[in-house]
């Protein structure tokens, strides 16, 4: 049966009237730790987006995203120390590196199904960061600072980097929406629901998951890019983390995996609850993420949205 | 030319602790399809219970070994028992999640008892090695190597030659029709995946006779039991014996002539390769979804 999909209207307004009062938070004085929480939570709300942008239409469960959140640090970092490029620039061309490697990856990766697709995409993480790791070393040469990682020039105020995040998270939300609604969508959807069945149809099914990879790739990459100059200071151990991955995932799932607002709920919330924890229990948080996972997992496997969803009884791609 | 032969021979006992570490997760996955990421923590738990027993007891590391099979088995038993079977069914993303919270779990939770500090179990064997035409080779690993081969060997019989065996092959060929056929099919899981824990320990204790062992060494674990599974074909057992030796081959040789840290990266594109080129493994026998 075809659904009828709600429009975008609903939610348009609430949207617009929560981006305006983020846009204006700064200048009505706010700073300091408060500044940089409400960044911290748009760079994970961006980042959850982007796998969600993904995997949660696609069913394909990709776990080497952060290979392209750190190949995208390390492009954005080298580009600014060896070339003197100025920061935005850098980024741009961050983007188009990540694209173009998403896309020789993607086209070997993603003609695999289910668990050889996940490990597939883990190895490539790993293989990425180790190469970062040994280069140096093996071939003798001072370029990408081996473990001791790379210094970038000193950054501007928290504020642009608020409003660097913000625009980043505004453009992930923009571009699910839009593709939600678009012909791309009903294709990714197609393949979650049924490969086979939607290839039979004429569903282009790889040239489909290697856009939306592109995409959601590239996006990681710029965002990285931005946080290695934010925090000023990157390492291979701390940007390829593959924690940075479960994250994204753990993130999306918690909202709900394939909606709009999954992502954004998700993510705020577990940003938060783990801030919380990771200022009180400094020794235990590990062990209490693990705990909240897997609470998570047993009780409520639809993520928040989804379950308001049977609460409520309707079905929607929003609520 | 001595120092090739030797690595070659280094690379033959890693190659089949490896294999005895992964044959666990590939039964798991084989069975019912879950990638089990705490799966190196299995490793990690059975090494420090061998390491406790030795060091508060006294008693010889290879006696140990029914401990460490015994407390895995349950905690593999309890595992799948109130977690892993409520999620059979749901889609696979549940289990790799679900595993890696037990991961972060258990890791952190040994993190936190047992400190971050590396430790060995030193007996008064622990140096003595054989010397073979100018080539070396240290009691302990030999004897780590032959006892992983008897793992190995043991799954192997369970598997096709006890009554048992053929209901978790059953199983793992076609859930619902052995279901049909009247197989309890969550036992049969249970059982599994006590089993799979129970021999995944037990490699973690023939590890800490030899490796350095510490609470954060299971994730790594984790990753090579999945280049082992997926070079000898995911969820095909006998397959990991052949994917553990190509394994620990290409590990040693790498680095003995590049360094340790390029051969992790090259393992890594084995596995990239493997996977795209040829995914139900070099022996062709792997389960392709």
């Amino acid at each position: 049966m075809l659904m009828r999909r709600p429009g975008l209207n609903g939610i348009l307004l609430p949207l617009l009237v929560l981006g305006i009062i983020l846009l204006l938070i700064p200048l009505l004085g706010m700073a300091g730790y408060r500044l940089r929480l409400f960044s911290l939570i748009f760079m994970w709300v961006a980042l959850a987006g982007c796998w969600n942008l993904m995997s949660g239409s696609t069913g394909y469960i990709d776990f080497g995203p952060v290979a392209y959140f750190g190949v995208g640090s390390y492009c954005t970092a080298l580009f600014m120390i060896k070339g003197g490029f100025p920061f935005l620039l850098s980024i741009f061309i961050t983007g188009w590196i990540c694209a173009a490697l998403s896309l020789v990856i993607g086209l070997s990766t993603l003609r695999l199904q289910g668990a050889y697709f996940a490990i597939a995409t883990f190895a490539a993480a790993e293989a990425l960061k180790q190469v970062v790791l040994e280069s140096d070393r093996v071939l003798d040469i001072d370029f990408f600072g081996g473990a001791h990682g790379l210094t970038l020039p000193s950054p501007p105020s928290g504020i642009f980097f608020y409003y660097v995040m913000l625009f980043f998270m505004g453009l992930v939300v923009f571009l699910t929406a839009v593709i939600q609604k678009s012909k791309l969508g009903y294709g990714l959807r197609a393949i979650k629901d049924a490969e086979q069945a939607a290839e039979l149809t004429g569903v282009p099914a790889l040239q489909i998951k290697i856009r939306a990879y592109i995409l959601s790739s590239s996006l990681i990459g710029c965002i990285g890019g931005v946080e290695a100059y934010w925090l000023t200071y990157i390492i291979p151990d701390d940007v390829f983390n593959v924690m940075r991955t479960i994250q994204m995932v753990i993130m999306t799932l918690l909202g709900g995996m394939g909606t709009l607002l999954g992502p954004v709920i998700g993510a705020t919330f577990f940003t938060l609850i783990s801030e919380f924890f990771g200022a009180k229990f400094v020794y235990d948080y590990l062990i209490l993420v693990g705990l909240v996972i897997v609470v998570v997992i047993l009780l409520m496997p639809q993520g928040i949205i989804g379950t308001l969803v049977k609460k409520r009884g309707k079905s929607s791609w929003l609520f | 030319m001595i120092l090739f032969w030797q690595s070659l021979i280094n690379g033959l006992l890693l190659g089949g602790i490896y294999a005895a570490c992964s044959a666990g997760f590939s039964l798991a996955f084989g069975v019912m399809g879950v990638v089990n990421l705490s799966h190196g923590d299995f490793v990690m738990l059975g090494a420090f219970i061998t390491y406790w027993i030795f060091i508060l007891a006294g008693i010889d590391p290879f006696l140990t070994l029914p401990f460490t099979l015994l407390i895995l088995f349950f905690l593999g038993f309890f595992l799948q028992r109130l977690t892993i079977n409520r999620l059979v069914g749901s889609p696979p993303i549940m289990s790799y999640l679900l595993t890696f919270g037990f991961h972060l779990v258990l890791s952190n939770l040994a993190l936190r008892a047992w400190t971050a500090d590396f430790r060995t179990v030193q007996t008064s064997y622990s140096g003595l090695t054989i010397s073979f035409a100018g080539l070396v080779i240290p009691y302990s690993r030999l004897a780590t190597f032959i006892m992983a081969m008897a793992v190995i060997l043991g799954l192997y019989f369970l598997l096709y030659r006890t009554e048992t065996g053929r209901l978790i092959r059953a199983t793992a060929q076609d859930r619902e029709m052995a279901q049909l056929m009247g197989v309890k099919i969550f036992k049969i899981y249970t059982l599994t995946f006590a089993l799979a824990a129970a021999i995944t320990g037990l490699a973690g204790s023939l590890i800490s006779f030899t490796f350095v062992i510490h609470p954060q060494m299971g994730l790594p674990f984790t990753i090579t039991a999945f280049c082992v599974v997926v070079l000898g074909g995911m969820g095909y057992v006998p397959g990991t014996l052949w994917g553990g030796i190509i394994l620990g081959l290409v590990e040693s040789l790498a680095t003995t002539y590049l360094t340790a840290g390029i051969s992790v990266a090259i393992t890594f594109f084995l596995l990239l390769i493997i996977l795209v080129t040829r995914p139900q493994g070099i022996l062709g026998k792997g389960v392709v979804e």
